[in-house]
């Protein structure tokens, strides 16, 4: 079995500089934050996405006050966002130190509405409840959050909706075109196209989606033995060695 | 004789009347003779007059200090001195403890300054005793501003004697005592950071102090930070002294403490299967000595520790990256470091939300702890262990509640006995949250902030009155990932009765809509998954088990799996449902049994036959053997009820 979080530990598409500061004592310098951040834009405009990368700008903003830069926070949860079920979203949070609001900044700090907002988000995606993801995306409250972030943030609706064909794969073999186009927000040939797109079959006379089989949508009942292994027997064996 | 002595003074009785050898005038020196009087009685300034009754109190804090205490700390002194680290183990681990049993409990021990007449005025040893002198204030008394700048400083002696002098210091401490400094170095510098984010009750000379240490450490810390990554070691310097208990400061000790063992390359080395000769030349003059191997390592540990106060979890495990997790490698001798690795290890992968991993660490090092209770009953940090594995039980409950799975039965028995009444609310959906809530914040590690509050600027001050705490801030992130699954407990009550069901009976089972009900279920699917590091699907060893699976890959890499018994497939509105089922485990009956039987064996056949009845005149061999199998059988059988 592949290891799911190799991906994620190091993308292939970060670049060598990148791995030499978020594996060595370099991520530290608050000097190089300008590249860690340039990086983050990088993965922006291109769709790819490096969370340890990211967490190492929070990393520095944690230790350095005065970088902070509330719009790159943002873009880092934003980012976060796409990746659940995992827990990126909660593990940048975890970095954001408590911080009264700065009276002394000329621009209010967008960051702490919008905290909540991204939070509410993140905990709809995380529930799966898709439908009311939209709807709250959708909303006019969150209207700055999309023409000011999610609007340069390439491909994040696609994102979300990889988000719900994850989750879709893995609990349905058939699901009504109707619910499926409600979780990810397309209708009519929008939706027909996007299912033609993953390759999935629409039976247009009961309107229903055939899902592909993969191993989480195939259930069997399995009885599972145990297996001894020789560690376990080291006290007897050792014993018996001892007594010949 | 030089064997004798710890047992004699580490024994109950003293022996008053003697100082076994030790001429105490030697020792003081010509303390107090040193022409000192001739000038006060010529010109006496201010200063010389400051220096004399200094001087005068620290003689009669000398005159105050028990004969036991300076004889102790003689031979504490001398032992140090010839690296005799036996002797050092015995003064460490129990003459500095009974003694402060019985003469400190409830003050401090006597200042450096005061016996320093005894050993020398040698600096190395008064940095070691202020190290003991510094931990005992903190851990039995209350440590006032003075006391923590005055640690930190002296721990930027120690380690800027470590790592500055010119090679590898000839110093051999025990193992225990050198992970008791990394150890105490964390915990003053978390002490610290709690404290000083506590703007309220500040007395005005503490907020003086702490605007003074602010305002050198904006100075300081950019010379600190351009160096950073190029000379870590010669910033554990001077300029270190003003950023007291700065987090850059604390990394810096144990970043450089790694790199001058070279600790990772040792392990790696290790793991290749390096001969020695290999291992030295590859480790260097540092890292072949224990001292800086071991301090390399702990630092390690200490930086796992420190990133997770921080609540920086990924990172915290990718610092674990090379070291391999058993119990197996001799850095494990030190108890109580490799119980504060699991318990790190383990919350953290809470904190990833990879539940079946943190069961597993805290499986693994639980049994650890009940394997060895019989052994440490007797250490002095044996009550610390017992708090930490208590906390690791509480969470191990609330993993349970999260990722329910087949476990060990002696920690499952464990945590029923001490968490019953926890476990079973934290399945009843919402009303389990304060249960969920009361456990993480009783088991959670202390979480700080990494900046001061603006003591710089006290018209920011006050805004810093009613900040939330950091363990609140984690707590509440922990339970908006613990909410998408609070519905889990009772879909599965009812899935578990059917092999299909229309899902809009579901719903009516448990008066939901339907279609919410659905995406639950996604959820509960989803949440059924888990990533998996090390040994995937392997039954949990009974402590023996590796952390990890392969040798070379960090504590951050696993598989996807599922991790439920039960699992569902939802056609379009039917769901339907399949169990996994475990077979019985034969297995750990019959090796415990096996393992009994062979300890009655044993002892059966070690013990005296019975002395024949005089008069039988063959002795027959037939009697008394059948009355060992009788006596075996017995005992076998009586041991198959216990067990």
């Amino acid at each position: 079995m592949a290891s799911a979080t190799a991906a994620w530990v190091c993308p292939p598409t970060r670049p060598e500089q990148i791995e030499n500061l978020v594996s060595g004592v370099d991520r530290y310098n608050p000097n190089n934050v300008g590249i860690l951040e340039d990086y983050l834009y990088h993965q922006i405009r291109s769709e790819e996405y490096d969370c340890l990368a990211n967490l190492a700008i929070l990393k520095l903003y944690q230790f350095n006050p005065d970088l902070y830069n509330p719009d790159v926070v943002i873009n880092i949860l934003l980012k976060a966002l796409t990746s659940s079920p995992f827990p990126d979203f909660n593990l940048c949070v975890s970095l954001l130190d408590d911080r009264p609001p700065n009276p002394n900044l000329d621009e209010p700090d967008p960051l702490p509405e919008l905290l909540s907002t991204l939070t509410a988000l993140n905990t709809l995606l995380h529930q799966c409840r898709f439908p009311a993801f939209w709807s709250l995306y959708y909303s006019d409250d969150l209207q700055t959050l999309r023409d000011n972030y999610t609007v340069e943030c390439v491909g994040f609706e696609d994102s979300v909706r990889d988000i719900v064909i994850r989750a879709v794969k893995a609990t349905f073999t058939r699901i009504g075109s109707k619910r499926l186009g409600s979780y990810l927000s397309l209708d009519g040939g929008d939706l027909v196209s996007y299912i033609d797109n993953l390759g999935w079959q629409l039976d247009s006379s009961t309107a229903v989606i055939a899902v592909p089989p993969n191993p989480d949508n195939q259930i069997s009942s399995t009885v599972i033995q145990e297996n001894i292994k020789l560690p376990q027997l080291t006290k007897i064996i050792a014993h018996e060695t001892l007594t010949v | 004789m030089s064997q004798q002595r710890p047992a004699l003074w580490a024994a109950e009785d003293e022996i008053e009347e003697d100082f076994q050898g030790v001429d105490m005038n030697l020792a003081i020196g010509n303390y107090g003779q040193n022409g000192m009087y001739d000038d006060v009685q010529s010109r006496i300034d201010e200063a010389a007059l400051l220096a004399v009754q200094q001087q005068m109190a620290q003689q009669a804090a000398f005159a105050q200090i028990p004969d036991t205490v300076k004889r102790f700390i003689v031979h504490f002194h001398q032992a140090v001195l010839n690296n005799n680290l036996e002797e050092i183990t015995v003064a460490y681990e129990s003459g500095w403890t009974r003694l402060t049993e019985k003469f400190y409990a409830k003050t401090e021990w006597p200042e450096a300054e005061v016996i320093a007449p005894l050993v020398n005025d040698d600096p190395i040893f008064l940095i070691l005793y202020r190290e003991l002198y510094y931990r005992h204030v903190y851990s039995r008394l209350q440590p006032n501003i003075d006391d923590r700048f005055h640690s930190y400083e002296n721990s930027c002696e120690l380690f800027n004697y470590l790592l500055n002098s010119e090679g590898p210091v000839p110093l051999d401490l025990p193992e225990q005592w050198l992970w008791d400094i990394i150890d105490e170095f964390i915990y003053q510098f978390q002490s610290y950071c709690v404290w000083r984010s506590r703007v309220k009750n500040k007395s005005d000379e503490e907020l003086a102090m702490l605007q003074e240490a602010a305002q050198a450490s904006v100075n300081i810390e950019n010379l600190i930070i351009i160096n950073f990554s190029l000379d870590l070691c010669r910033l554990v310097d001077q300029a270190l002294l003003s950023l007291v208990w700065s987090a850059y400061s604390v990394l810096n000790v144990l970043y450089s403490l790694i790199q001058k063992s070279k600790i990772n390359e040792y392990i790696a080395a290790q793991q290749q299967g390096k001969t020695e000769e290999e291992l030295a030349e590859i480790v260097g003059e540092y890292g072949s000595r224990p001292l800086y191997r071991m301090l390399g390592y702990f630092s390690i540990i200490g930086l796992l520790r420190v990133h997770t106060m921080l609540g920086d979890f990924t990172l915290a495990l990718k610092v674990m990256e090379g070291v391999e997790l058993n119990q197996k490698t001799p850095f494990t001798r030190v108890t109580a470091c490799h119980v504060a690795t699991y318990y790190y290890v383990g919350f953290c992968y809470i904190m990833l939300q990879r539940y079946p991993d943190a069961i597993r660490t805290f499986v693994s090092v639980l049994n650890f702890i009940l394997r060895m209770r019989q052994y440490h009953t007797r250490s002095y940090q044996y009550d610390q262990i017992n708090k930490t594995a208590d906390r690791m039980y509480a969470l191990f409950a609330i993993c349970n509640a999260l990722s329910p799975s087949r476990v060990d039965d002696n920690i499952l028995n464990v945590v029923k006995e001490r968490y019953g009444e926890q476990s079973a609310k934290m399945t009843r959906g919402e009303e389990g949250i304060p249960a969920f809530e009361e456990l993480f914040i009783y088991a959670c590690p202390k979480f700080i902030s990494a900046n001061p509050p603006p003591y710089e600027d006290p018209s920011l001050l006050p805004l810093h009155l009613n900040l939330t705490e950091p363990a609140q801030r984690h707590l509440s992130l922990f339970l908006s990932s613990v909410r998408s699954q609070l519905s889990v407990p009772t879909l599965r009550s009812f899935l578990k009765l059917y092999t299909s069901l229309d899902a809009k009976k579901l719903a009516g089972f448990v008066d939901a809509d339907e279609e919410e009900m659905v995406q639950g279920m996604m959820a509960m699917k989803m949440g059924c998954r888990s990533v998996v590091g090390g040994g995937v699907g392997g039954q949990v060893g009974r402590g023996e088990g590796t952390l990890q699976a392969e040798s070379g890959k960090g504590l951050l890499e696993g598989t996807l799996v599922s991790t439920s018994d039960l699992d569902f497939v939802i056609a379009e509105n039917m769901v339907h449902i399949v169990e996994s089922t475990v077979g019985r485990r034969y297995a750990g009956w019959f090796i415990r049994n096996t393992e009994h039987a062979q300890r009655v064996l044993d002892s059966v056949k070690n013990s005296r036959l019975p002395t024949p009845p005089q008069k039988a005149a063959p002795p027959g061999p037939a009697a008394p053997a059948e009355a060992a199998a009788k006596v075996g059988q017995k005992v076998t059988w009586g041991g198959v009820k216990v067990a």
